[in-house]
């Protein structure tokens, strides 16, 4: 039997894996489907078509699946597993796209996460993050202080977002990020290498963005792209780090001219 | 008491002062001491082995004690210490501390910490502290009585904030902030790099110097942050002319500074016991936090 606190409201229709904890105070809506080993601590509220994986942990004032203002049907919000969602959180549900969050998260007090944002695995997200409905968030991407993602822009694996940056515009993977109007600070060599990446690879990236970014903060160097995707012997890493640059410029609003 | 059945959930091993208040839908956990006076607005949530003294207001929303947002955390006894008549906004949130840092957090007395500030595991805020709306604080930082730290700023791990300091709105602050300077960018030109500007008026007359010792920090903070040449330099040149006082401190708080890892005195602390746990942890480690009451 699920574990519900006498002064937790969970509706009848909703679904709890035998194990799941709700304290005090918290509200799981008719629809929320909860995995094994949850825990709701007091005055969470989970609302809409939300589905927790295994193991997410989430933490008082927080609400999961919350319409996004203006709307009014209830979407969907779908998280992995051992996510964590801290104090005052809001995740928000996307009603044509649903919101997707992989596993291993961890999203810090007060950030908010829009409508319809895929998130990977691995994901670290400071204190009052926010980020755009249709964001597109790859794995391992860290984020710092009121760091944000304007809605639909693509952020690249194993980025980091220093405090305070504005991404407005897909940013590559790899990358440190920082400023605003944001710039590429270079490669996140401590994260790559805290991921377990080679020398090998992390000096072949270091190369890429002397290369691509040498100077011009978030301006590709266009020869250099198109002699790097030319190129057979590239690293792999690099030549996921072009594909992305390649894909970013066909997304129509990247400032790469 | 009214006679409205109130709704909140408060562990039979907490310890609660009678005259305590505690709102509506408030939750307080078992390791949990309330001090005398104490008031608990509505949804306040009280967790960890934390202890909050008199004379506190915990506006709505408050969650204290929560687990630190630290990957190293490994779930250990660590505390959460809150001194007297300090005042906290809607949605302020307090950390207790992580084993490698020092087991505690400390929040001293009489400070203001307005709606939604976070105090992270392991900070020690000193006292008469205000911090703005939204402040964010990082973890292992320390904050000095009388600072003062406007909306919005996000302060980077392993920060010290010197004595009646301030730092300006919005600003990102990657290093430490001395004494009595005032610490924002220029122009809200926030894309620049923050900066002293010059000295905290308010924070010096709040400290109620004596007017020699006054001229002689004045000085002192001219000769140091009014041109860009070299910081060691001219801090040796004023200790040998032998300033005494608060501008002596001031000379070594930037001396500490400097030998820190970029600009970051408590960097040292780094993955071990900071002084302040040492000074203010009961040396057998009994984490009881009845003790700490008055």
């Amino acid at each position: 039997m699920p574990r519900i606190s006498k002064n937790a409201i969970v509706e009848g229709t909703a679904q709890l894996a035998p194990d799941v904890v709700v304290g005090p105070f918290s509200y799981v809506g008719p629809e929320a489907r909860i995995g094994p080993g949850c825990v709701l601590e007091n005055n969470v509220t989970v609302v809409g078509r939300t589905t927790l994986g295994a193991g997410t942990h989430v933490f008082p004032l927080a609400v999961v699946g919350a319409a996004p203002p203006g709307s009014e049907s209830a979407g969907q919000c779908i998280l992995g597993e051992a996510n964590a969602v801290r104090e005052h959180v809001t995740v928000y549900a996307g009603a044509d796209r649903p919101t997707r969050i992989g596993n291993h998260n961890l999203v810090m007090i007060a950030s908010q996460i829009g409508a319809g944002v895929w998130i990977g695995d691995h994901g670290i997200f400071d204190n009052c993050t926010q980020i755009g409905p249709g964001a597109d968030l790859e794995d391992y991407v860290r984020m710092s202080g009121f760091a944000s993602v304007a809605a639909g822009v693509r952020v690249g694996a194993y980025s980091f977002v220093a405090g305070y940056a504005g991404i407005e515009s897909d940013a590559p993977p790899y990358a440190m990020l920082q400023g605003y109007p944001t710039r590429v600070r270079g490669v996140n060599s401590r994260n790559l290498k805290a991921c377990g990446f080679g020398k090998e690879d992390i000096q072949a990236l270091k190369a890429a963005f002397r290369e691509l970014f040498n100077g011009r903060g978030y301006k590709v160097n266009r020869e250099a792209l198109l002699r790097l995707a030319d190129d057979p012997t590239a690293n792999r890493h690099v030549r996921r780090l072009v594909a992305a640059l390649q894909a970013a410029a066909k997304h129509g609003d990247a400032p790469d001219e | 008491m009214n006679d409205v059945a109130v709704l909140q959930e408060i562990d039979p091993a907490a310890y609660i002062a009678p005259d305590a208040v505690v709102g509506p839908y408030c939750v307080i956990g078992p390791h949990v001491t309330i001090g005398p006076g104490t008031i608990l607005r509505r949804r306040v949530t009280v967790l960890g082995r934390t202890s909050v003294g008199s004379g506190n207001v915990f506006e709505d929303g408050c969650v204290l004690g929560a687990i630190p947002q630290d990957l190293k955390y490994g779930g250990g006894q660590t505390l959460l210490m809150i001194g007297h008549r300090n005042r906290f906004g809607r949605e302020a949130t307090a950390h207790v501390g992580t084993e490698a840092g020092g087991f505690l957090t400390r929040i001293g007395n009489d400070n203001i910490l307005m709606d939604g500030s976070h105090v992270a595991h392991d900070c020690y805020v000193d006292d008469r502290v205000t911090l703005g709306r939204h402040v964010l604080l990082a973890g292992h930082i320390r904050i000095h009585t009388g600072a003062v730290i406007d909306d919005l700023s996000g302060l980077h791990h392993f920060v010290t904030i010197g004595r009646y300091a301030s730092v300006g709105p919005h600003t990102p602050v990657r290093r430490d902030v001395p004494p009595f300077c005032d610490y924002r960018s220029l122009d809200h030109d926030w894309a620049g790099p923050p900066a002293v500007r010059g000295p905290h008026e308010a924070g010096i007359r709040a400290a109620g110097l004596g007017a020699d010792e006054e001229r002689e920090l004045r000085y002192a903070l001219r000769e140091l942050f009014d041109d860009e040449s070299a910081l060691q330099t001219k801090i040796e040149q004023l200790v040998n002319m032998g300033v005494e006082g608060e501008a002596a401190a001031l000379c070594e708080f930037c001396n500490r500074s400097l030998q820190g890892v970029y600009g970051r005195y408590r960097e040292k602390f780094r993955g071990e016991k900071p002084p302040e746990a040492r000074h203010f942890l009961p040396r057998d480690g009994a984490f009881d936090t009845r003790r700490n009451m008055p």
